[in-house]
C-alpha cells in the first residue's frame, strides 16, 4: 500500500477516534449549576469578548473558592466561542441548551438577544444575559427571561444629549454628529437619539453608518468635514474605526469637535489606542473603573483575584468588570431561588430577578442596583486623561429612565 | 463477495435496490434514522438535524455544481430566500407542507433570474457572477426592511401538523428527515431520466451537447432552478429549526461551506452529498472535541478553536483536491469493491 | 450635492482607485501566468501586512527592511503554494482550481487569526498622513500618495514585462506554454515568478490599506471588492485593470458620498453583474475562444 493511502487511512482512523471524544465533553458531575455562555472570543469584538468571557469564567472560580459556590453548589462555567457570528451563537446556544440544560445564558450580542428572545421564553428554563444593552429587549412582559447589567443604550445617548444640552454657548446648542454601525447593536438607539435630541432643540447635522471593524473611512470623514458638528456620538463599536475616525478628523482640521461614546467603547485601551488624538474621549459608563477602588469592596475583590489568576492582565478592563458583575448577578438570582427552596425555572428565576430592588454591588455599580425593570438604570459621564491615562469622573452618578 | 447478481430485465438494471443485500441495508438504515433520537439523545440529535439541513442544500448544489457544471457561488443566499419566504410564510400561518415547497419555488424562481448570464458566461466567469449575486442578496436581506426584517432578523413559528407543535430537536429531526428523504430520492431519480442526462451531457461539454440537440439555455436555466428549490427548502428547514434567523447565517462562507461539502463528498453523486454534509457538520464537533482534551494542558485553547477550524477546513479542501479529487465517495467505493472482490484480489 | 463635494469625493474616488488597480493587477498576473482566478489574493494582502508589522514592531527592524522581510516572506509563501499546492492540480478542471484557491485563503486566514489574534493592531506609518488642501477640497494624506505607489510599482512592472528577458520569457509562457518549452524557456520557472510577482504585489497593496485603516484579519475581505476592477478591466488586461481601478475607484466614491457607507457593499458587485451581462470579457480582455 502507497505511503499516501496509508496516510489517508490514519487521519481517517483518528478523525474517527477523535468523535469518540464528543460524548465525553458532555458529561458534569450532578449538583453543579452550569453556567453556559457563547461570547465573542474570536472575530470582530474579540477584543471586548475575551475581557468578558475571563470576567465572567473568573467570577465563577472565585465564587466557588471564596463561597463554596452557590448555596453549596459549585458553579461550572461552560463557554464556546461564537465569532460575533449569528449563526454560530445560535448553534452554541441550541449545542449548550441541548447538551446541559442550563440554568443560565450569557449571550454574545443584540442580534443574538433579540433573535433567540422567543425561543428562550418557549423553553422557559434558562435566564439569559449578553453584552447587549438594547431597548427593545429591557421589556419584563415581552422578553421575560432577559436582564441587562446597565442601562439601555438609548438611555445612554439621552444621558450624554443631555450633557451636550448643557454645553450650549449663549443660547446656541450645538450640533450633533451620529456615526454608528450597521449591525442591531449599532442601530438600536438611534431612533430614539434622534428623537430627543430633536426636542431637546439639537440638530442632527450628519448620520454616518459604517461596518463594525475596521474600514477605509476617508470618504465618511469627508462627509463629517462638511457638516462640522460640535460634537460626534460614536455608537456601536469597541475599538476600530474609532481611532481611524478621530485621527483622520483631526488631520482634517476639526480640532474643536468633541468626540463621545457609549459603553463598550469606553474602556483604557480604547482611548489608549487613539493615540494623542484621545485626549478628552467622554463617554457613558456604569460601572466604576477597576483603579476606582474608593468604597467598592467588589471592585477590591475583583482586582485581586484577577491579579492572582492572571498576573498577565495589568489593568481590569471594563469588560472584565461586566463580565464579573452578571456572574455575580446569575449568581445571586440563583440563590435566592434555592434559599426559597424552589427549583431553577424561568418564572421563579424571573421573580428573583425583579425582587433585587436594592441590591448592593459591592460599589461595581455607583448606586444601589435595582433590576425590576430587567436594567440597571444608573451611569456616569467619564472623560479620558491622556496624562494619567485614566478615565475620571465627569459627572454625578445618574439615575436614567 | 457479489455472485449471482444477474440483471434480466431493463427494470432491474435500472432499480435503484438491485440486490436483497442493497435492500436490507437500506432498511436497516431506514429503522435506524426512525429511532435515531431516542437513542441518541438531544446533542446527537442536533446534530443530525444539522445534518439534514446540509444534505439537502448540498444537493441542491450538487444538481448545479456536480451534475450540471455550473460553478455556483452564491448558493447560501438561495437558502436565504427560502427561509426568509417560508419564515412569512409562517407567520401567516400556513402550514409546514404548504410553506416549504413555496419557498422552494420562490427560490427556485431567483436562482433562473441568477442564471440567465450562464448562457452568455461560463466556467471562471460564471463563478463570478454568482459571487456578485451572493453579496447583492445578503445587501437585499439586510436592507430590505419590510420583509426580511433587515440586519435584526425574523422570528419563526415552529413547524405545526394540526396540534402538534414540532418544537424540540426530537421532533422537527422527523420533518427534516422527511424532507431529505423525498428530495435525495427525487434527485436520484433524476438522473435516471433525459434531463438528468442532458445535465450531464451540458457539463461534460456544452458545445457538443447542443450539436446534439439539448437545449442549453433551459438546460441550465432548469439547473439552476433545481438546484435553488433544494435550497429553498433546505433554508426554510434551517428556519423552522433554529426559529431565529439574521442575514448572517447566509454569507460566502457557508456557500464556501457546500462547495467544500460536495468537493469532499464527490462532486456528482448523491451519496457524495450525504457523506460530504455529514463529514462536514462532525469535523468540527471532533475538532472541539480534541480542543477541550488539549485544554487540560493548554489552558487557552479554546480561544484558538475558531481559527484552528477554518484552517482544517481550507486543509481539507486543499487536502482532498489534491489528493482524492472524487472524494469520499470514491473512498466508499474502493471499500466496497474490495468487499465485493473478497477473497479475490482484483 | 454642491459641485465642491463632487469634486472632492471624485478626487478622493480616482485616487482610491490606484491603490484598487494595483490588487487588481494581483488577479491579473496569476490569471495571465496560470489562467486561474486567485480567490486567496485577499489573503496574501492581509499576510503580507502581518509580515511588515512583525518585521517593524515586534522584532524592531527600520521600516525599509520590514517591507524587504514581508516581501521575502510572500515570496517564500507563494512559491510554497505554487509548488505544493497548484503543481499538483496542473490540467484539473477550473473548478478544482478555484476552490483550491479558496480553501488556501481559508488556511492563511485561520492561520493569521490564531497567530496575531482578532484585534485590530496599528500599522507603522508608511505613506505621509498630512492631508492635502487645494482650496476647500481635503484630500487625506494617505489616499493621495497611495496612488503614487501603486502607479510606480505598476509602472515597473510594466517596463519589466516589456523589456526584461525573464518578462518576455514569462509572458511567452503565459500565452503558449508548448511553443516556449520548445523554445527552452523554463515555463515551470516562470510560473513560481508569476505566484511570486502576483504575492509581492498583494504585499505591497496589503501594507498601504492597512496603513490607511488598521491591521486585522478582515483586510482580506476587501479583495473580493476588486473582482469588479478586474472584471470591467479584463482579466488579462494590465492597461484594462488600470482604467477600470480609477472608474471603479471613483463610482463607489461617489456612491458612498451619495448614500452613504453602505453603498461600499453593493456597488462593486453591481458593476460585476453589469459587465459581465453587457460584455463579459472586460473593456480590453481577449475573448476566450472555445474550440471542440
Amino acid at each position: 500500500m502507497s505511503t499516501r493511502r496509508h496516510a489517508l487511512k490514519s487521519v481517517a482512523a483518528a478523525t474517527g477516534l477523535s468523535a469518540l471524544s464528543l460524548p465525553l465533553t458532555t458529561w458534569s458531575q450532578a449538583g453543579d449549576l452550569v453556567v453556559a455562555a457563547a461570547p465573542p472570543i474570536t472575530g470582530v469584538f474579540a477584543f471586548a469578548g475575551v475581557g468578558l468571557n475571563l470576567g465572567l469564567n473568573d467570577y465563577c472560580e472565585w465564587r466557588n473558592e471564596a463561597r463554596g459556590g452557590v448555596m453549596g453548589r459549585r458553579l461550572r462555567y461552560i463557554s464556546e466561542d461564537s465569532a460575533y457570528k449569528m449563526d454560530q451563537a445560535m448553534s452554541v446556544f441550541k449545542k449548550l441548551m441541548a447538551a446541559h440544560r442550563p440554568p443560565v445564558f450569557y449571550g454574545d450580542s443584540t442580534a443574538w438577544a433579540k433573535a433567540a428572545a422567543v425561543e428562550v421564553s418557549q423553553i422557559g428554563t434558562t435566564m439569559t444575559s449578553s453584552p447587549s444593552f438594547a431597548s427593545d429587549i429591557a421589556d419584563p412582559e415581552k422578553v421575560p427571561y432577559y436582564f441587562m447589567a446597565g442601562p439601555t443604550y438609548a438611555s445612554m445617548c439621552y444621558i450624554l444629549l443631555e450633557y451636550i444640552n448643557g454645553q450650549a454657548k449663549g443660547g446656541v446648542k450645538p450640533t450633533v454628529a451620529l456615526v454608528y454601525s450597521d449591525t442591531e447593536f449599532g442601530r438600536d438607539p438611534i431612533e430614539a437619539a434622534k428623537g430627543r435630541a430633536k426636542q431637546l432643540g439639537i440638530n442632527v447635522v450628519q448620520e454616518i453608518v459604517t461596518k463594525p471593524g475596521s474600514v477605509d473611512v476617508s470618504a465618511e470623514v469627508a462627509r463629517l468635514r462638511r457638516a462640522r458638528p460640535d460634537f460626534v456620538i460614536f455608537h456601536g463599536y469597541v475599538l476600530a474605526p474609532i481611532p481611524e475616525f478621530i485621527r483622520q478628523m483631526r488631520e482634517a482640521g476639526m480640532t474643536g469637535t468633541q468626540f463621545m461614546g457609549t459603553i463598550w467603547s469606553m474602556d483604557k485601551s480604547t482611548a489608549e489606542a487613539m493615540g494623542p488624538a484621545g485626549e478628552g474621549w467622554m463617554g457613558v459608563m456604569p460601572y466604576r473603573y477597576s483603579h476606582d477602588v474608593k468604597d467598592a469592596p467588589a471592585v477590591v475583590t475583583m482586582n485581586q483575584f484577577a491579579q492572582k489568576r492572571r498576573p498577565e492582565i495589568k489593568y481590569v478592563s471594563t469588560f472584565y468588570t461586566h463580565g464579573w458583575l452578571v456572574g455575580s448577578i446569575f449568581a445571586e438570582i440563583m440563590e435566592r431561588v434555592l434559599r426559597a427552596n424552589r427549583p431553577l425555572t424561568g418564572p421563579n428565576m424571573k421573580a428573583a430577578l425583579e425582587s433585587m430592588t436594592d441590591w448592593d454591588s459591592g460599589g461595581i455599580s455607583g448606586l444601589p442596583v435595582n433590576l425590576r425593570g430587567h436594567q440597571i438604570a444608573t451611569g456616569r459621564i467619564y472623560r479620558f486623561d491622556a496624562g494619567t491615562k485614566l478615565f475620571e469622573p465627569a459627572s454625578g452618578w445618574i439615575r436614567t429612565t | 463477495m457479489r455472485i449471482g447478481d444477474f440483471r434480466a430485465s431493463y427494470a432491474h438494471d435500472e432499480a435503484l435496490l438491485a440486490t436483497p443485500v442493497q435492500r436490507s441495508w437500506m432498511i436497516g438504515f431506514v429503522l435506524l434514522v426512525l429511532v435515531f433520537p431516542w437513542i441518541g439523545g438531544s446533542y446527537l440529535t442536533y446534530l443530525a438535524c444539522l445534518t439534514g439541513i446540509h444534505l439537502i442544500a448540498a444537493m441542491g448544489l450538487n444538481i448545479v455544481t456536480g451534475y450540471a457544471g455550473q460553478i455556483s457561488l452564491g448558493h447560501a443566499a438561495f437558502m436565504g430566500v427560502g427561509c426568509y419566504t417560508v419564515a412569512a410564510l409562517a407567520r401567516m400561518e400556513i402550514p409546514f407542507y404548504l410553506a416549504l415547497p413555496v419557498g422552494g419555488l420562490i427560490s427556485a424562481l431567483v436562482g433562473i433570474v441568477v442564471g440567465i448570464p450562464s448562457l452568455r458566461i461560463k466556467g471562471l466567469y460564471l463563478a463570478v457572477a454568482t459571487l456578485a449575486a451572493q453579496f447583492i442578496l445578503i445587501f437585499v436581506f439586510r436592507e430590505w426592511d419590510s420583509v426580511t426584517g433587515g440586519v435584526r432578523g425574523v422570528n419563526v413559528p415552529p413547524a405545526q401538523l394540526g396540534t402538534w407543535i414540532f418544537n424540540t430537536e426530537g421532533e422537527i429531526y422527523y420533518v427534516i428527515m422527511a424532507c431529505a428523504f423525498i428530495l435525495l430520492l427525487g434527485a436520484r431519480n433524476l438522473f435516471r431520466t433525459y434531463i438528468g442526462r442532458s445535465f450531464i451531457a451540458i457539463r461534460d461539454k456544452d458545445i457538443s451537447a447542443e450539436v446534439l440537440g439539448i437545449d442549453l439555455f433551459r438546460g441550465k436555466l432548469l439547473a439552476f432552478a433545481l438546484g435553488s428549490f433544494y435550497a429553498g427548502v433546505a433554508g426554510g428547514l434551517m428556519g423552522y429549526f433554529y426559529r431565529a434567523i439574521t442575514p448572517e447565517h447566509f454569507t460566502l462562507t457557508l456557500s464556501v461551506f457546500y462547495l467544500a461539502a460536495i468537493i469532499v463528498g464527490g462532486l456528482g453523486t448523491v451519496l457524495g452529498a450525504i457523506l460530504g454534509a455529514a463529514f462536514m457538520v462532525l469535523v468540527p464537533e471532533a475538532l472541539r472535541g480534541v480542543v477541550s482534551l488539549v485544554t487540560v494542558w493548554a489552558p487557552n485553547a479554546m480561544a484558538l478553536l475558531s481559527p484552528v477550524r477554518e484552517m482544517v477546513f481550507g486543509a481539507l479542501i486543499i487536502g482532498f483536491l489534491i489528493f482524492e479529487p472524487h472524494g469520499l465517495v470514491e473512498m466508499w467505493r474502493r471499500v466496497r469493491r474490495f468487499f465485493h472482490l473478497w477473497p479475490f484480489k482484483t | 450635492m454642491d459641485w465642491i463635494s463632487f469634486i472632492e469625493f471624485s478626487l478622493i474616488g480616482l485616487f482610491s482607485g490606484g491603490l484598487l488597480a494595483l490588487v487588481a493587477l494581483g488577479f491579473v498576473l496569476v490569471y495571465k501566468g496560470t489562467r486561474a482566478i486567485n480567490f486567496a489574493m485577499g489573503e496574501f494582502m492581509m499576510l503580507g501586512a502581518y509580515l511588515v508589522y512583525t518585521g517593524h514592531t515586534w522584532m524592531g527592524l527600520p521600516l525599509w527592511l520590514a517591507v524587504l522581510l514581508g516581501l521575502l516572506g510572500i515570496s517564500l509563501i507563494a512559491l510554497g503554494v505554487e509548488r505544493l499546492v497548484l503543481r499538483p492540480l496542473a490540467g484539473q478542471p477550473v473548478v478544482s482550481v478555484l476552490m483550491v484557491t479558496i480553501g488556501l485563503g481559508a488556511l492563511m486566514h485561520g492561520a493569521v487569526d490564531a497567530i496575531w489574534g482578532g484585534r485590530n493592531l496599528e500599522m507603522p506609518q508608511i505613506l505621509p498622513r498630512k492631508p492635502l488642501l487645494w482650496g476647500d477640497i481635503l484630500i487625506p494624506g494617505p489616499i493621495f500618495w497611495s496612488f503614487w505607489v501603486a502607479l510606480a510599482v505598476i509602472a515597473a512592472l510594466s517596463l519589466y514585462f516589456r523589456f526584461s528577458r525573464t518578462g518576455i520569457a514569462m509572458r511567452a509562457a503565459a500565452s503558449d506554454p508548448i511553443t516556449a518549452y520548445a523554445l527552452g524557456i523554463d515555463v515551470r520557472r516562470t510560473q513560481q515568478l508569476t505566484w511570486v510577482f502576483a504575492g509581492c504585489v498583494g504585499a505591497v497593496a496589503g501594507t498601504i490599506v492597512a496603513s490607511i485603516s488598521s491591521l486585522s484579519p478582515a483586510l482580506s475581505a476587501t479583495a473580493l471588492g476588486v473582482l469588479a476592477v478586474v472584471i470591467l478591466g479584463g482579466l488579462d488586461s494590465v492597461l484594462g485593470v488600470i482604467i477600470a481601478g480609477l472608474v471603479v475607484g471613483w463610482l463607489e466614491s461617489i456612491a458612498v458620498g451619495y448614500f452613504g457607507g453602505k453603498a461600499r457593499d453593493l456597488v462593486p458587485y453591481l458593476v460585476v453583474l453589469a459587465i459581465l451581462m453587457i460584455r463579459p470579457y472586460g473593456l480590453l480582455g481577449t475573448r476566450d475562444i472555445e474550440r471542440l
